[in-house]
């Protein structure tokens, strides 16, 4: 039975495509625009209060499935892009680079929000 | 011709069995508002060239035999009428992405043989046929009924930026007619196709471009049905790896 594997890539793709839909347009507009340059960011938006949020256990598996599904969704969509540049040839050694830094990156995404 | 108004066609020529060259001939023909370009093309095949080939039939769009590209689109040239290029030339060239074998006539087979190998018909596992007609809801025949609208013109296939370079990529309509019995609830041949939508680029060499449905004149959306066919290999994969003892 011909099973490719390209399902398992284009799963974490596609969730991250939702992700990223979902969620970074939210925060973008929340933290780069409404707080800073609206009176809603006034009340104590200081870094104690933003790190109270951020550690909330909710808050930051929230944050870390965005970022490692994005990562990914990232690598499949470059890894693609450069295949239709030409490079199909080295689709494999593509994958490798692509997917091991988005890998590199989530670890890095773990590291970061355990240890806050 | 002397004072009615004419219209250009710059036509590709290419035949194998004479000079071997293609080339683009022109051909001065009567224009008139309501021709289209395959009344143009049959002008020329019957009063100026009759060596010209190209394939066509019902002359209204069902039987999908007279797609060419239009200065450069996939068209069906029984839908592309002459006033919407008059008084420009029009070129016109068989479709792209496939062999040609004559002037206007593109070669089928490996189309046919990516169609044929995803079963496009209903499959029982229960084979008596019935004494009468399977029954179906409206909402199960809205299921799939969109994609059976395909003719299989290959306008997806001249669309698609991947096709070219992806040799084991179903392609649109294949796919599309694939997802069509598999949505249909008469059908029970899901795990039957999915041994061909599995395959290593199959449906993933798919990245949702979306010209296969720009082009389509039947308004089918195979790019919709590549993406349902993903998930539904997708679903497939996890079960598989994660159920490795169920059933397919």
């Amino acid at each position: 039975m011909n099973r490719s594997n390209e399902a398992f890539w284009w799963s974490l793709f596609s969730a991250g495509g939702v992700m990223a839909a979902l969620f970074m347009p939210v925060f973008i507009v929340l933290t780069g625009l409404v707080l800073p340059f609206t009176t809603a960011g006034d009340a104590d938006l200081d870094y104690d209060r933003v790190h109270q949020v951020v550690t909330w256990w909710p808050v930051r598996i929230v944050l870390f499935v965005v970022v490692f599904l994005s990562l990914f969704h990232c690598a499949h969509r470059i890894r693609h892009i450069l295949m239709d540049l030409g490079l199909r040839a080295v689709s494999t050694v593509l994958a490798a680079l692509c997917y091991s830094g988005a890998a590199a990156g989530t670890v890095a995404a773990l590291f970061v929000l355990g240890t806050l | 011709m002397a004072g009615e108004a004419t219209i250009t066609l710059e036509v590709f020529r290419y035949r194998p069995d004479d000079d071997g060259e293609a080339t683009i001939q022109d051909y001065r023909v009567p224009y008139h508002e309501h021709w289209v370009v395959l009344d143009a093309l049959n002008w020329i095949k019957d009063h100026a060239d009759g060596t010209l080939s190209f394939r066509w039939s019902c002359r209204m769009g069902v039987c999908g035999s007279c797609g060419m590209m239009v200065n450069g689109e996939a068209k069906l040239t029984c839908a592309v009428f002459l006033k919407d290029y008059y008084p420009s030339a029009i070129r016109v060239e068989p479709l792209i992405n496939f062999p040609v074998e004559r002037d206007l006539v593109i070669s089928m087979d490996d189309f046919l043989a990516k169609l044929q190998a995803v079963k496009p018909w209903l499959i029982r596992d229960d084979e008596e046929p019935p004494g009468a007609e399977y029954l179906q809801t409206p909402s199960q025949l809205a299921q799939y009924q969109q994609f059976s609208m395909c003719i299989n013109c290959m306008l997806c296939y001249a669309a698609c930026p991947e096709i070219d370079g992806i040799p084991d990529f179903l392609g649109p309509a294949a796919i599309a007619l694939a997802h069509r019995y598999n949505l249909d609830s008469r059908d029970q041949g899901q795990s039957e196709r999915q041994e061909v939508l599995g395959g290593e680029e199959a449906v993933w060499g798919c990245t949702f471009v979306g010209e296969c449905t720009a082009v389509c004149p039947k308004n089918v959306d195979p790019a919709g049905a590549i993406q349902q066919a993903k998930v539904a290999s997708t679903k497939d994969w996890y079960r598989h790896v994660l159920l490795p003892w169920g059933k397919r």
